[in-house]
């Protein structure tokens, strides 16, 4: 019976690996066919030594790890550049595997025209998590880079308004998706609820809202305002 | 003085100083009234609030309990219908709410997330919201279904029903509210960590994704995976 | 234009002035100028709001009542999604896959199945595949119709509320046959379905696609036409198409602004290119073009829906691959080799091959993509949900700057979002 049992756990595991189905679908036309991509041989001649590699997951979707030093400039070319014309930007987000090896920073991009996408991956190594940010070439990665930043802590440079999204400002707990993050959080629950209660209004606004919802002075100035005149006005004093 | 009770306290005896049948009237009209026009404020923020919106819309009609006319300042609404989950950042709001609710104000916790936290054992998600403001129905469901709701505010109606405006202990011990306790969670910490510990299933789902393992959760009374 | 403040005190005097009123006096000597000063002022709205469909706060700073800039604050829906993904099996998400996007749950359901099954190489049956679109266009008339009435009790008009409820509700009874659940459908598995579908679903579905479309002319007859709705809605958060597309939006709010971008027009699956369907575009990209964009897209998921029913497959709705499926019941009672399967199916879950797949799906609210990363475990490494109303309202302040307060509700619902899926 043993041995048996043994066989049939044999058996089992070798049916499932010759189980294996026909490619799946859900390419599309000019996606890149297994092996070459007319995108990724545009890079490697453009930039050389930044395109690290390149991979083909899932049967047809194409994945270039690139220098994150060099992200802008790739991602740049990759936009406006004729032949290549990734208007659309899909995602940004970040993968942790764990164990201390580098983050991922993933771009998924689409060209609207050209009916082609791509993934561009730069990897981090977690003492050293700055990338540029691609908010002035599509205005969409400026929230995801934001939950990216809350998330996983990786500081993009440049943007404008990098702050927390999705947990509240003052959120002491650190970075939700990073793989050392337990899944209930680092503090009790009762602390939790502490917080959440304690709340004041600075937690809440943001300066620049406090600003203006308090007439004009700064949060915690004065009131009646030091410098006269720094509100905004509209149709002018006289 | 009157027939004593099994609690010592002198039963009400109509005629004798007490309880008369004009007061037991009084509190029979005044829960009535409360209980058939109770002004539900939504606190809807995810599926739960679909269900609701499903509660209120032509097939199950929330109208015929007197429930139509949603309020959605709390300042209007005696019953607080808080549907779908709520996080720590929601919390406040939650809070603040309700306490801006004058009496006489009932709180129904709809769904399994406001009643416990859910499916959503993690690190952003109130674990009930009985945690942070007295809850007086719980309807269990993910969703319930506009019958579930109904049947908890069917509840809610027969809680209101004991209610009392007459004998002053019984309306202080439910109605009076305590200032102090404005924006403080409504559990004391030891109890919230007592009633929030993970059980079931979360227990042994502490290991994120098998090749690589993260840090172990150190809560006492999580069992090993 | 200019605001006058000026400021006077009123004294209650021992001496009343004439006619028994109070004398006011002014505060500035006569003759002295009050310095005319604007402010703005800083109103919030939400996230405990009738109208910002969900747990959206929305910090607008106003001069009068023309908005001068939005700061739309969200997280207060943030479940944790992605992360508790980490921690549970390949089929274990497709429950928390419904909660994310309630309004249209199957097509969460159907994308996540699709993405995983894309990882693992899976190709599922062809009854799979007709029964999965039927899934996913009846739930984008199911979230189609949650934004009508929700936009319109937002404008005032209660009635159609109550109409695209009332169908709302047969559609409610469809899900119910089907799965068990009214919302939280869970209705996809690895490799299949969680259930074929019952006898006499597609006569009802039938049944509900010969009626629904004279729901959709009544209730045009009471908008499209209407001056009112016209008036609040045309011209109203207005973006051009080069706009739309930099701002990352997509779905009927980018196809509204003139760009034909439809993920399944341009990257189809599931045999969407054989089914003859039109895609509607607008062109002026305000909230009138997102209404009526919507409308159509109704009317051309009605028209798929009856070209799947015909050409629905018999055959088996799971594949027959027993790395994913369960074996029948009876097998796993009477058989060693299918019960030990079923054991480590139960057990230790699905296994997919390290790797990873990105599926993007044309959702009602825009594209949907998900992002499944294995190291070839029973969970994933990564599961990323790109939701569309995310992207979509991060557009929110560029839209609504310049516009009047009632403006701001009005765009905001006509850009649909669903809380559930931007904070995750």
């Amino acid at each position: 019976m043993g041995k048996d049992f043994e066989a049939a756990v044999e058996g089992l595991a070798a049916g499932a690996a010759h189980g294996a189905s026909a490619p799946p679908a859900g390419g599309g036309p000019g996606t890149g066919d297994g092996a070459s991509h007319p995108s990724v041989n545009a890079l490697r001649a453009r930039f050389g030594d930044a395109i690290l590699r390149h991979e083909v997951v899932a049967g047809d979707e194409h994945v270039v790890y690139v220098e994150p030093s060099r992200i802008l400039e790739i991602l740049g070319w990759l936009r406006d550049d004729p032949g290549e014309r990734y208007d659309f930007l899909k995602d940004v987000t970040a993968v942790d595997f764990g164990g201390g090896r580098p983050l991922q920073v993933v771009y998924e991009l689409w060209s609207i025209p050209l009916r082609r996408g791509l993934r561009v991956k730069a990897e981090l190594p977690l003492d050293a998590l700055e990338i540029d940010s691609v908010t002035g070439l599509w205005q969409a990665a400026n929230w995801l880079e934001r939950e990216t930043y809350d998330m996983f802590g990786i500081r993009f440079r440049g943007h404008p308004d990098l702050r927390r999204i999705l947990m509240p400002d003052s959120y002491a707990e650190g970075h939700p998706l990073r793989k050392d993050f337990p899944l209930r959080g680092r503090f009790s629950r009762a602390e939790q609820t502490r917080r959440a209660l304690a709340l004041g209004l600075e937690d809440i606004y943001f300066p620049e809202e406090l600003e203006v919802g308090l007439g004009g002075r700064r949060p915690g100035a004065a009131p009646g305002g030091s410098d006269g005149g720094e509100t905004k006005t509209d149709g002018g004093g006289s | 003085m009157g027939v004593a009770s099994a609690g010592g306290k002198p039963l009400p005896v109509a005629g004798q100083g007490g309880f008369s049948w004009l007061t037991t009237r009084l509190d029979f009209v005044v829960n009535w009234a409360r209980r058939n026009s109770l002004w539900p404020m939504p606190f809807g923020t995810a599926c739960c609030a679909i269900e609701m919106m499903a509660s209120a819309a032509s097939r199950y009609d929330l109208a015929r309990f007197g429930m139509e006319r949603m309020s959605f300042s709390p300042r209007q609404a005696d019953l607080l219908i808080c549907a779908g989950r709520v996080t720590y950042k929601m919390a406040p709001v939650l809070r603040r709410i309700w306490d801006q609710m004058p009496q006489p104000k009932w709180a129904i916790s709809m769904g399994a997330c406001a009643s416990s936290g859910g499916v959503f054992d993690v690190y952003s998600m109130v674990q009930g919201i009985d945690t942070i403001i007295p809850v007086d129905v719980y309807v269990p469901g993910c969703p319930p279904r506009p019958e579930g709701l109904i049947y908890g505010i069917l509840l809610l109606q027969e809680k209101i029903k004991g209610e009392s405006v007459v004998d002053r202990e019984l309306h202080a011990r439910l109605r009076a509210e305590d200032p102090e306790a404005v924006g403080r969670p409504n559990l004391p910490a030891e109890v919230i960590d007592q009633i929030t510990v993970p059980f079931g299933n979360s227990t042994s789902q502490n290991r994120a994704s098998g090749l690589v393992s993260t840090t172990a959760v150190a809560r006492p009374s999580d069992r090993r995976p | 234009m200019k605001t006058r403040t000026v400021e006077y005190l009123v004294r209650r005097n021992p001496e009343m002035g004439v006619d028994g009123r109070p004398v006011t006096v002014p505060v500035l000597p006569p003759g002295v100028e009050p310095e005319l000063r604007g402010e703005h002022m800083l109103i919030n709205i939400g996230p405990q709001h009738p109208a910002t469909h969900g747990v959206l706060r929305l910090v607008l700073e106003l001069d009068g009542e023309t908005v001068v800039r939005c700061i739309p604050h969200i997280g207060y829906l943030h479940s944790g999604f992605e992360k508790l993904g980490e921690y549970r099996g390949w089929n274990q998400i497709i429950p928390l896959t419904d909660r994310m996007d309630y309004l249209a749950p199957l097509i969460y359901n159907c994308a996540f199945a699709m993405a995983v099954e894309k990882l693992m190489g899976i190709e599922v049956t062809e009854r799979c595949k007709v029964v999965r679109v039927i899934c996913m266009e009846l739930d984008r008339i199911f979230s189609h119709l949650l934004w009508l009435g929700t936009t319109a009790i937002d404008v005032g008009a209660f009635t159609v509320f109550l109409w695209t409820f009332q169908e709302r509700e047969r559609i409610y009874n469809l899900h119910e046959r089907f799965t068990g659940a009214r919302i939280t459908t869970s209705a996809t598995r690895i490799g299949g379905m969680m259930a074929d579908l019952p006898a006499g679903w597609t006569d009802e579905l039938r049944h509900f696609l010969d009626t629904f479309p004279d729901t959709l002319d009544q209730v045009e007859t009471l908008l499209t036409n209407n001056q009112i709705w016209i008036g609040r809605l045309r011209d109203v958060g207005v973006i051009g198409p080069e706009d739309a597309v930099n701002c990352g939006l997509s779905g009927p709010n980018l196809r509204a602004s003139g760009v034909p971008y439809d993920v399944r027009k341009d990257r189809p699956y599931y045999d969407y290119e054989t089914y003859d369907f039109d895609v509607p575009v607008g062109e002026h990209g305000d909230c009138y073009d997102r209404y009526l964009v919507r409308m159509e897209e109704m009317r051309q998921s009605v028209r798929i829906l009856r070209q799947a029913l015909d050409r629905l497959p018999d055959g088996p709705i799971n594949v027959d691959d027993p790395r994913v499926i369960l074996p029948d019941k009876t097998d796993a009672m009477s058989d060693m080799e299918s019960m030990i399967h079923h054991f480590k199916l139960v057990m230790e879950g699905i296994k997919a091959p390290p790797g990873e797949s990105w599926f993007s799906v044309e959702s009602s609210k825009g594209e949907l993509g998900m992002y499944v990363v294995s190291d070839g475990g029973s969970k994933p490494v990564r599961w990323r949900v790109r939701g569309p109303s995310f992207v979509n309202l991060s557009a929110l302040p560029k839209l609504v700057e310049g516009h009047l307060l009632a403006d701001v509700i009005a765009i905001n619902a006509s850009l649909d979002i669903v809380l559930g899926e931007i904070d995750r």
